[in-house]
């Protein structure tokens, strides 16, 4: 249980290629925190960092309030969960878990009772007696988690533990690590690449690309206000829809024109946009695809679109559209309101007609790639 | 099954067993052939009748006398020398190799790869262009004839450093997570090559010991010249091999036979047991390294 401190912590390899650039964060006690990235991004070298098995190149790490750039990972106490598990292959369960209490010289009673307790916890003692090798992938992963649990370290550091796993058992661990993260009620910083479980798990994202931090913030945050192009498109599954159109100022208003639409923009918008003094202007109107409000007879502010793919998801359907500009938008439908002849004509080819309320219109600059409006 | 199959069947079995029959009989003849001077020697160490080389095979009269009176010349204190010398190099030997090893395979320093490509070059160097100057140095010391024991484990443990391929091949297939996450649960280096490495290690280690022993037990040349003569120094390769000249082939021939057979046997025990591991071991380093 403790806070972590990165302030313009810099890891430049010994090739001279900056892997992090100045990465300032601050994660209170009991925080839990995930960083999210494309691969490359920086995420897990920054993990390594915290965790010692990485020299720092330049900045300092504080945990507990203490600067531990300089210790080795022993002595930080922090406790890891690896990708590839990590287990000791010629060790049984038991000895896997109990191999940092035995370094420790914890009395044997109480390694004892320790590992059996984890073990209880994470539903694997009939296979404490086992090698690693006896056992599936999940059930190695719960070992790795059991063999961090026992040290109750003062930091917990999970480096995508569960990328090597099938999707079904993947969504399963999730929810377990929601569960472990409240018996547990320490600090956590968790690696992904997958935003499903970066919005599900952190209290915190911190969203990387190219070894800087692009996005800090609760999961609502990032998704209802991201700051930037990559950000937009990183968090949200499908991916958020970018569009080119103009931003037209009129007297103290401003509207969106897309496609001879004029799409208007709410108070609250006109008053930042007014207030950071930003003209007309072209722009990437960004839309995420469950916002779009789809019509089916065409209206004043509609845009026309021609129906290419229509992905059934079972509660959903995922409608991929064709703009007049070639521009392609993808449109998430709840299918439970849809009538009959609303399904039947949601076919190849067909017209329809879509808006957007400004409520859900995300603005950037194609130039700098920064929301207008957020940040 | 329709006859024709049943036929092809039958066909394909007995095309099977003529080419195992073949593959044996080969098998049979080549290591008769590479036994048939080891079956002579063990022969020749039990012949009584005559104590030179001669020109027939089975003794005509069988006794252990040479096996007794071998234990009446040096030849004890010869194989103490070379059991001493062996064992000793052995465990050096292996602790040297193994530490550079997993030096080389887990740490990252600046001078690795030159340390590691000018030890390649020294390597192709034969030994025994040093044999001159490591004379001298050893006679200085105070290390040669008598004292040629501690003389030659120094010269067989001195460049083990730079016997360092298989193992570290085998160290880099051990995913380098295992020692982070030892690192992360509190270990030292030192406890993490003891408690992670080297059991998960256990053929190469023995590869390693073996090879480590098997050099000293053999070697005639710098045990011959470091000896220098005096017999006390003297190591069993050289000893018996002193058998051998002219003047007393004709009475020590088969002491020299009944000499072999004990040097080759505690060497044959353990690959014996250890032939497993010993296989392990060098099939295991060549798959990456």
């Amino acid at each position: 249980m403790a806070s972590v401190k990165l302030t313009d912590v810099k890891k430049v390899y010994d090739n001279k290629v900056t892997a992090v650039h100045d990465f300032n964060l601050e994660i209170m006690d009991k925080e839990f925190v995930v960083f999210v990235g494309p691969s490359g991004c920086g995420k897990s070298t920054t993990l390594r960092m915290i965790a010692g098995l990485e020299d720092i190149s330049d900045g300092t790490l504080e945990i507990d309030g203490e600067v531990v750039n300089d210790l080795q990972p022993k002595d930080r106490d922090i406790a890891m969960v690896f990708q590839n598990y990590a287990l000791y292959p010629h060790m049984t369960v038991y000895d896997n878990i109990a191999f940092s209490l035995r370094l420790k010289k914890v009395p044997e009673d109480e390694v004892y009772d320790r590992v059996t307790n984890a073990a209880k916890i994470l539903g694997i003692t009939e296979y404490l007696t086992r090698k690693p090798r006896a056992l599936s992938g999940g059930q190695r992963q719960r070992v790795a988690i059991g063999r961090a649990m026992v040290r109750n370290a003062k930091v917990f550091l999970m480096d995508e533990p569960l990328s090597n796993l099938d999707a079904k058992l993947r969504n399963q661990m999730r929810a377990e690590i929601i569960l472990l993260r409240q018996k547990l009620d320490t600090t956590f910083i968790y690696v992904t690449h997958d935003q499903t479980e970066a919005m599900t798990l952190g209290d915190r994202i911190v969203i990387m690309k190219d070894g800087y931090i692009e996005q800090v913030g609760t999961p609502q945050e990032v998704f209802d206000t991201p700051v930037n192009l990559f950000v937009a498109g990183f968090i949200g599954s499908p991916q958020m829809n970018f569009l080119k159109a103009n931003l037209v100022k009129g007297g103290n208003s401003y509207y969106v024109e897309l496609l001879d639409v004029k799409l208007p923009l709410n108070d609250e918008q006109n008053a930042v946009l007014a207030q950071k003094g930003v003209g007309s202007q072209e722009i990437i109107l960004g839309v995420r695809p469950e916002h779009t409000t789809v019509l089916f007879d065409n209206a004043e502010d509609a845009i026309e679109c021609t129906i290419d793919v229509n992905e059934m998801m079972g509660s959903e359907l995922h409608l991929h559209l064709r703009s007049k500009n070639d521009d392609k938008i993808i449109v998430r439908l709840p299918t439970v309101d849809l009538s009959k002849e609303q399904r039947a004509s949601l076919s190849y080819g067909n017209k329809m007609y879509i808006t957007f309320p400004a409520k859900v219109m995300h603005l950037f600059d194609p130039e700098t790639e920064k929301s207008l409006i957020d940040g | 099954m329709s006859e024709a199959t049943a036929k092809r069947h039958m066909g394909l079995k007995t095309s099977r067993a003529i080419s195992n029959t073949a593959i044996h009989v080969l098998l049979i003849v080549i290591s008769i052939i590479w036994l048939i001077p080891f079956v002579c020697i063990v022969l020749q160490s039990f012949r009584v009748e005559n104590t030179g080389p001669v020109g027939y095979v089975m003794p005509k009269v069988w006794g252990t006398d040479n096996y007794v009176k071998l234990f009446q010349t040096d030849f004890p204190r010869w194989y103490t020398n070379t059991f001493i010398a062996a064992l000793a190099t052995a465990v050096l030997q292996t602790i040297i190799v193994l530490c550079m090893s997993y030096t080389l395979s887990r740490f990252r320093f600046k001078m690795r790869q030159p340390l590691m490509r000018f030890m390649l070059i020294l390597g192709m160097f034969p030994g025994m262009l040093s044999m001159i100057i490591l004379y001298r140095v050893l006679k200085d010391l105070g290390l040669t004839q008598a004292n040629a024991v501690p003389g030659l484990i120094l010269v067989y443990v001195a460049s083990s450093g730079m016997g360092y391929y298989v193992s570290k091949g085998f160290f880099d297939t051990i995913p380098m997570s295992l020692d982070e996450a030892a690192r992360v649960d509190g270990a030292t280096r030192a406890k993490i090559l003891y408690k992670i490495i080297l059991p998960l290690s256990k053929p190469i280690v023995i590869y390693t010991v073996l090879t480590a022993f098997m050099g000293p037990w053999g070697d005639y040349v710098f045990a011959r010249y470091i000896a220098f003569g005096t017999s006390a120094g003297k190591n069993v390769a050289v000893g018996l091999y002193d058998w051998l000249n002219k003047d007393q082939i004709s009475n020590c021939y088969t002491m020299f036979c009944a000499g072999g057979v004990l040097v080759a046997l505690p060497v044959t025990i353990l690959f014996l047991f250890l032939q497993k591991y010993y296989v392990e071991g060098v099939t295991g380093g060549a798959v990456k390294g």
